[in-house]
């Protein structure tokens, strides 16, 4: 046999090809990680500028200490550390009182009793302890095994000894919309916990309500990671050179190389070779399959499912400032704790506005009016800004396709008065206007600002993810693997894919995993949710 | 937290190199860096539009000259080297340039259109310095990377003397010692240009050309080794150097961690024991100990703010509080272009456009002696006189295809008090003052560079105060850790009864100073590298066989082999 110069080589140190490659690289493979920027981390940056730091990017880490690489790395000990306000969530609106969202269920419930109703206060509660055991004995485990076919699935925990199971089958097929009725949430309320949702981009009308839960119950325990979404990946990246692993930035991956029908290495874009016996793409189907791979080279359905890979609809708009002075709200002047939430929503009234303001988006209208939230980091950790001073996180769903680089600054000053409508105070030191046009420049397998790698459509998840034939991390091509956002169990920084390819590579290599299956899956095997 | 053999505070490069070797030498090491990202001042980030790069302080890197190339072997952890054909250009209103070549003999070409007199002196100083090159690398390596020693410099002397023989100057190294560079060199050169293109490049490398010895050393320093300047551009910007040594530091042991400041050295019966972090660190008012500590801080954070008065004797204090962070510092703005800025200069010679760091404005001596004096009396200077870098010229990676990014530094007072018939606030008028002054940067562009203008799609600023902000141990936005005057330079550095016994060892027992040291500045390296071997003496582990490369050894060796504008990604056509 040939003799490789890398046992694996992982295209992309986005959170995923790093989790990927440190796995991999515990396990003994000699191991390879390309990226094409000048950074590690994709999404988890954090850009320092005149000593502020501002999350670009990801900032609510929805799995933080869940994720198994926190523990298997053990990651606290290299300067990660998450941070989780009380405050989970405020609601902001001019004439109305504020709703709160709290960490503790309970003591959300308690708010909203004693500013709305006890009913609504008691549905909530009810829905969030289901949403609750939904997330912790099925969706979270499920995030960390590769994906099962839908209808296995629904056999699956029909059959499970736990009656979970079953209950959460009745919710799966719902939309979001339809579950909130179910639980018979009222307005705020249901404006609220849907906008958890819808803020991410995701649709109330799609049949994705499966993952309603998941979001709702980690979205009401967002965790900051201190110092910066960076810190996370900055010590994957330590992780995978102590584990013995290479990373090579500014190497952009131009092609995969093949060789008697199978991957022989990749092809950078300055003419280096590399040899790699297995190559692992975390990067978007398109990518992976059309650019890397010359067409007649590969089965024709993957070179079409890539062709039918749709981007999102919408993308993010963002303006980060560098603040004299925390924000004030005079608005919540007699309810301190809405003056401290970890995110605050500003003019959200109720779900139509809600569904108004996402049909006007997926139809490409750049809103008026920009519905945003806002996020004050240094109120929670200090060193995200210089001292005495704090910064500010502006964020809107946007459509990608306006001329942003006409308006890029007069739409900041737009979402800037919109954000001082509600804290008249605010005065920036300076501010760095993020339109869609820069992520998908930044980090391109965002396609069209894509930030999950592609939309969350029925057709595009779970089993589907990429593609039927791809969603187990093997490919058809011989020797090429995919995981990250594109594949099961999609975007977000969930540590899911990069993990699961990790397992699998790990199992084709014949190597010895040097870690051990988290409590969470044994359990959630133990309890017939997910297959022996 | 277990205790270790050594901690540094500060994951600047010159922390980074210290922990790589200390790493290496088998210490049990921590490094401890108060921001997100090591690297402080070798930062390249993409504040603006993706895809440009922009290095917002160190941009030409001459790192190559450093023993720490071969000893960590900073290749192999992804460090690479660009260039461009000429290393250092300056360019004239009257449409002519001064160039410097990586390849002395370019340089002698082009000088043949500037005077004839000056080339027949550069080939003759060459005719002397390529022979002894060795000679020569080992003189320095003595002066940059051992301990600050007068007898050392004066030994230092006898290689000088021969060359200003060899050059027919009849002075003695030890008389032109004592000159400014504006002397020095008139005793070299009859051309302005020439003169103003060495008073320009060694200002940049710390060697303000007005100071008395500091200067004229820096214009021999000069002479000998800006005719084969070792300059080059990082692929990927700046911060790939800090890339290559936190990937050198971690892989050998080193355990670094990023958002933890420090907020007190510990002193027990005058030896430092060990650190306190502060309460925003990852892990606040958490207590380490180390057996050494060595801080990258510079002079004033690391005695009064971290060590504290009441462990330094009175008379120290004040010397350490009257430390000057004051003279020159930098206002850096960055542009992203849509193309390359064309010189009025290429005209006459068109190597100006194969250059990726040079200088326009201070087209005279007096010239340049104005924009000093105007610092040091705190006023920004009228005539817009500055270094610019296109580093994209040398690496194209930096910005999208066919795109550029230019860094322009100009020269200021940190804390001005004027500006043409306008009183300042000093320091705190950076947050207004600066897009004004940028836009006069862009209008001395335009001067030079026609069409400048019309090229720009983004513009970062970056002021004395935001380099503080980025860099709390800056002091004003210090670059050098602390002015380069002769009172605290070389031995004197930085203020007398702070060291002792070498050239980081401190009046406190067990506690080294990495920064305000010696030629704490710029990318060379210096500082770490004596921190790290004064540490590793004193803890018995200065034995290894790696650690003995000399300076200047990789780069002698790899000079020819560092590609030159690769054109990677250029426009597709």
């Amino acid at each position: 046999m040939k003799k490789k110069a890398y046992d694996v080589a992982v295209i992309g140190a986005g959170h995923n090809g790093l989790i990927c490659a440190a796995y991999l690289a515990k396990a003994g493979l000699k191991v390879i990680l390309l990226e094409r920027r000048h950074e590690t981390g994709g999404g988890l940056d954090t850009l320092e500028h005149a000593g502020f730091k501002f999350n670009t990017h990801a900032i609510y880490h929805l799995m933080a200490e869940i994720m198994p690489v926190y523990k298997d790395f053990a990651l606290h000990e290299m300067s990660v550390k998450y941070i989780y306000p009380e405050v989970q969530a405020a609601y902001l609106c001019a004439g109305k009182k504020p709703l709160l969202f709290y960490k503790n269920p309970e003591k959300t419930a308690q708010y909203i009793t004693s500013v709305f109703s006890s009913k609504a206060g008691e549905s909530y509660l009810k829905m969030y302890l289901d949403f609750k055991e939904f997330s912790e004995k099925i969706l979270i485990p499920l995030t960390y095994v590769p994906a099962v076919p839908a209808l296995d699935m629904v056999q699956q925990l029909n059959a499970a000894k736990d009656p979970i199971g079953k209950k959460f089958n009745q919710i799966a097929e719902l939309t979001p919309l339809e579950i909130l009725e179910s639980y018979s949430i009222e307005e705020p309320v249901k404006a609220g916990v849907l906008n958890l949702f819808t803020m991410w981009g995701l649709s109330p009308f799609e049949a994705i309500g499966y993952l309603f839960p998941l979001y709702v119950y980690r979205m009401t325990n967002a965790a900051l990671c201190a110092g910066g979404s960076h810190r996370l990946s900055s010590a994957l990246h330590k992780r995978v050179v102590q584990s013995g692993g290479v990373i090579s930035d500014m190497s952009e991956v131009v092609k995969v190389i093949m060789n008697a029908g199978r991957v022989d290495g990749v092809l950078l874009a300055d003419g280096t070779e590399i040899k790699a016996n297995a190559v692992v793409s975390t990067v978007d189907p398109r990518q992976s399959f059309l650019k890397f791979f010359d067409e007649p080279d590969i089965p024709r359905h993957l070179a079409d499912s890539a062709r039918r890979w749709e981007w999102e609809k919408t993308t993010f708009y963002g303006v980060h400032l560098a603040l004299k002075q925390a924000p004030a709200y005079p608005l919540a002047d007699s309810i301190p704790d809405a003056q401290n939430a970890l995110i605050t929503f500003l003019g959200i009234e109720n779900t139509d506005q809600i569904l108004d303001h996402v049909e006007d988006l997926e139809a490409g209208k750049l809103p008026e009016h920009p519905l945003g939230h806002v996020t004050c980091t240094s109120l929670f950790d200090p060193i995200q800004a210089f001292k005495g001073f704090h910064t500010g996180r502006w964020e809107s769903l946007a459509p990608f396709k306006c001329d942003w680089e006409k308006i890029k600054e007069s739409y900041a000053d737009r979402c800037i008065a919109a954000w001082k409508k509600y804290a008249p105070d605010i005065d920036p030191l300076f501010r760095l206007v993020y339109p869609p046009t820069y992520i998908e420049h930044k980090i391109t397998n965002m396609v069209q600002g894509s930030f999950k790698h592609g939309g969350y459509i029925p057709l595009q998840m779970g089993y589907f993810r990429p593609n039927e034939s791809c969603s187990q991390v093997f490919t058809p091509i011989d020797g090429f693997y995919v995981c990250g956002a594109s594949t099961y169990p999609g975007g977000m920084i969930l540590g899911g894919g990069g993990y699961i390819g990790a397992n699998i590579l790990a199992e084709e290599f014949g190597v010895d995993k040097k870690w051990e299956e988290p409590e969470m899956i044994k359990q959630a095997r133990n309890n017939g949710i997910i297959p022996e | 937290m277990a205790e270790y053999d050594a901690i540094i505070i500060g994951g600047g490069i010159n922390g980074l190199t210290c922990a790589a070797y200390l790493g290496k030498a088998g210490l049990k090491t921590l490094l401890l860096e108060a921001r997100g990202q090591c690297g402080t001042h070798c930062d390249t980030t993409e504040p603006g539009i993706p895809g440009f790069l922009h290095n917002l302080h160190a941009t030409w890197m001459i790192t190559a000259m450093s023993p720490a190339m071969l000893d960590l072997g900073l290749e192999k952890f992804g460090l690479e080297w660009r260039a461009t054909e000429f290393a250092f250009g300056k360019t004239f209103d009257d449409a002519t340039n001064t160039l410097i070549g990586l390849n002395p003999y370019d340089t002698v070409e082009h000088w043949r259109k500037i005077s004839e007199q000056d080339t027949a002196l550069l080939e003759k100083g060459l005719d002397f310095i390529l022979p002894r090159i060795e000679d020569l690398a080992d003189v320095l390596h003595t002066w940059l990377f051992t301990a600050p020693d007068i007898q050392k410099e004066k030994a230092m002397g006898s290689i000088f003397d021969e060359f200003l023989k060899s050059t027919g100057i009849e002075k003695s190294f030890d008389e032109i010692i004592r000159m400014d560079s504006f002397e020095t060199l008139d005793l070299f050169y009859e051309s302005e240009k020439i003169k103003t293109t060495f008073q320009a490049l060694q200002w940049l490398a710390g060697f303000p050309p007005n100071q008395p010895k500091i200067g004229a050393l820096g214009a021999i320093l000069g002479n000998l080794m800006g005719t084969m300047f070792p300059v080059h551009q990082c692929k990927g910007g700046s911060h790939g150097l800090t890339h290559a040594l936190v990937k050198a530091a971690v892989h050998h042991g080193v355990k670094i961690l990023p958002c933890c400041p420090v907020k007190q050295i510990l002193i027990e019966n005058g030896s430092a024991k060990g650190v306190v972090l502060a309460d925003e660190a990852i892990y606040p008012r958490e207590t380490v100990a180390a057996k050494k500590i060595i801080s990258n801080l510079s002079l004033v954070p690391t005695f009064i703010n971290l060590v504290g008065e009441n462990h330094i004797p009175p008379d120290l204090i004040k010397k350490i509080r009257n430390f000057k962070y004051d003279i020159q510092n930098l206002f850096v703005v960055n542009h992203a272009l849509n193309g390359q800025p064309r010189f009025k200069s290429a005209d006459f010679d068109d190597g100006i456009q194969k250059t990726f760091m040079g200088y326009f404005g201070g087209n005279t001596s007096a010239s340049m002696r104005g924009i000093m004096e105007s610092i040091e009396s705190r006023r920004i200077h009228d005539e817009i006189i500055v270094n610019w870098f296109i580093p994209t010229l040398a690496d194209p990676t930096q910005a999208p295809p066919g795109c550029h990014v230019v860094n322009t530094w100009l020269d200021v007072p940190p804390d001005p008090k004027y500006w043409r018939n306008r009183t300042l606030d000093g320091f705190m008028s950076w947050d207004t003052l600066k897009y004004e002054l940028a836009d006069e940067i862009d209008r001395a562009w335009e001067m030079y560079a026609p069409g400048f203008k019309s090229l720009v799609k983004d513009r970062i600023i970056y002021s004395p105060l935001d380099q503080y902000r980025n860099n709390p141990s800056a002091i004003l936005g210090s670059w050098n850790g602390g002015s380069m005057i002769p009172e605290q330079f070389y031995e004197k550095r930085p203020v007398p009864g702070v060291l002792a016994g070498g050239g980081s060892r401190t009046f406190i027992r067990d506690l080294y100073l990495s920064n305000s040291i010696h030629l704490a500045g710029n990318t060379v390296l210096t500082s770490g590298y004596i921190a790290a071997s004064e540490v590793a003496e004193d803890l018995g582990a200065r034995t290894q066989e790696w650690w003995q490369n000399k300076a200047f050894t990789w780069y002698l060796e790899n000079a020819l082999n560092v590609p030159i504008n690769l054109g990677v990604k250029e426009v597709a056509s």
